[in-house]
């Protein structure tokens, strides 16, 4: 069980008769509660990759499997609960959240997606942001009035709202200073812990990738090597 | 007495920063854009609202009452009567409310379709896209005036009709706009992690996507509104328009069938011009305003705003 990419291969059309491959044969798996992390220099697909695995993506090639299943030809209750379990994060924490929504309303939308009773919602929301160490102040400000690192936290804090038991982090700590990094690659293994959440964490950073990964992998020339660390 | 002006300076300062700490609205941003915007623009277009609003407290008399026909400016007439003995003045405050109306009405029109089409080809793009573009470029080299005369000719002219031709026909540029600014933020983290989250299509273009396109959309929306304005008078001007309701074009073109041209009389077919080409003006300064604050912005960046 768990999430498994299996011999997934991309390609891109670069003129009407010619194809660039980016990667090719690639198959890891993430384990709950563990980390995988996956490393190369850039534009080798890392990212590309990523969203295959969280299903933003169409792989050219291969297939990602889901609890035993293939994404492809999931059924629509399937794929709702694969929708849930399987998180991403991105890179730039400015552009985590619709600039024109107060956090607030950003998180209660989650919230209501979810169908948790609107009386609930304060409730969950302070326990989330307990969790993510941040005060409840922050709540009615707009993206912009807040920091890089308030923002990823937040960010990280709404995905667990939706208690995912994957989540694909795509560079999560590069845009962010030396102490902020570390503040959050803190919270990831203790959010780890606590849940047994499974992480893909994309990095270039290799001493990030040393200190949260299990096991790891080096995309290069469009192949991966996984190492165990 | 300087002390009560300070006074009242700064009781003006506290209530707008109390509002501002309790609305959490930034009035004092605002009122830096606001003033960015073309002041005279919204002069006179606020001015043209309020004559299109309450004509009666303007128009000396019902635009309908009868007078000695071809009479000059007097004072009981400021600018004389027309051909049926309408007063011309009446007849022009009145005809502000059909002429804002028509663009109006026909750029929202627009605005919604191009709106719908730029943000579905955009969101989903591939096939649909192609498709729904492909459509557009087919609009967008069909000639507008004459396609409207053709069908002027062949529907019975109403406003109705003038409206819905002008609207349904001028939806392309906003459409274009709509896509590619689509396009861009479709690919931004929030709507990438609300994908990811699994909101729906609908949720994610109306909640995510639409907030972020208003400013955009708005300077758009009132250059429509000026273009669709002018096309109403031209059509008018050619006869094409609803005579039982009396815009600004359709005085231009009683005064050019009727004898205003040949008897020299200016006061008759020189007010129309002047409002036309003014609140064509004052919309289009609107408008131009609204991008150029959309520029600063682009310019300073997100962190600046």
């Amino acid at each position: 069980m768990g999430l498994i990419a299996k011999n997934l291969a991309r390609t891109y059309r670069t003129g009407l008769w010619k194809e660039k491959c980016i990667f090719r044969g690639v198959t890891f798996e993430l384990k709950s509660g563990k980390t995988f992390g996956l490393m190369g220099p850039s534009g080798e697909g890392k990212s590309t990759l990523g969203r295959i695995v969280a299903g933003l993506e169409k792989p050219t090639e291969g297939t990602v499997c889901f609890n035993g299943k293939p994404l492809s030809g999931m059924k629509k209750a399937e794929y709702a609960a694969f929708r849930r379990s399987v998180q991403m994060m991105f890179q730039d924490p400015t552009e985590a959240f619709n600039p024109r929504k107060r956090i607030e309303q950003s998180i209660f939308e989650v919230l209501n997606l979810l169908k948790t009773p609107e009386t609930e919602h304060a409730l969950r929301t302070k326990k989330m942001l307990e969790t993510v160490g941040l005060s409840e102040e922050l709540l009615f400000r707009y993206p912009s009035q807040l920091s890089g690192g308030q923002l990823q936290r937040l960010a990280l804090g709404r995905i667990l709202l939706l208690e995912p038991e994957y989540i694909v982090l795509d560079e999560p700590t590069s845009a962010l200073d030396v102490s902020v990094q570390a503040q959050v690659l803190h919270l990831l293994k203790r959010v780890q812990a606590e849940q047994k959440i499974g992480y893909l964490l994309i990095s270039h950073d290799e001493a990030v990738v040393h200190f949260m990964a299990d096991s790891y992998g080096i995309i290069k020339n469009g192949q991966l090597n996984i190492t165990d660390a | 007495m300087m002390q009560k002006e300070a006074y009242l300076q700064e009781s003006t300062r506290r209530w707008k920063d109390s509002i501002a700490h309790y609305l959490n609205f930034d009035i004092w941003k605002y009122e830096r854009t606001l003033k960015k915007l073309n002041r005279e623009g919204l002069f006179l277009f606020a001015f043209f609202l309020v004559l299109a609003l309450f004509p009666s407290l303007f128009a000396p008399y019902s635009p309908t009452e009868r007078f000695i026909s071809y009479e000059s400016p007097s004072i009981a007439h400021l600018l004389g009567t027309n051909d049926i003995g309408n007063d011309i003045l009446s007849e022009l405050v009145y005809g502000t409310r059909i002429s804002m109306m028509v663009g109006f009405a026909s750029a929202c029109i627009s605005t919604l379709i191009g709106l719908m089409i730029g943000l579905c080809s955009g969101y989903f793009r591939g096939t649909l896209d192609e498709l729904l573009m492909g459509f557009t470029d087919v609009v967008l080299t069909i000639p507008k005036i004459p396609l409207i005369i053709i069908l002027g000719a062949f529907l019975h002219p109403s406003i109705w009709t003038l409206i819905l031709v002008l609207g349904l026909l001028s939806w392309e540029s906003i459409a274009r706009v709509v896509r590619s600014k689509t396009l861009q933020i479709r690919e931004a983290g929030y709507v990438k992690s609300a994908r990811c989250m699994g909101f729906s299509s609908f949720h994610i273009m109306r909640s995510e996507i639409f907030p972020n396109l208003t400013h955009v959309l708005l300077p758009k929306f009132m250059l429509a509104t000026a273009s669709a304005m002018i096309s109403e008078a031209s059509l008018s001007f050619l006869g094409l328009g609803d005579i039982s309701m009396k815009s600004w074009g359709i005085m231009l073109s009683f005064a050019f069938s009727r004898g205003g041209f040949i008897r020299d009389m200016g006061w008759w077919y020189i007010p129309p011009g002047v409002c036309i080409t003014l609140c064509v003006m004052s919309i289009a300064l609107i408008g131009f305003g609204f991008e150029e604050r959309d520029k600063e912005r682009g310019n300073r960046g997100v962190d600046a705003e």
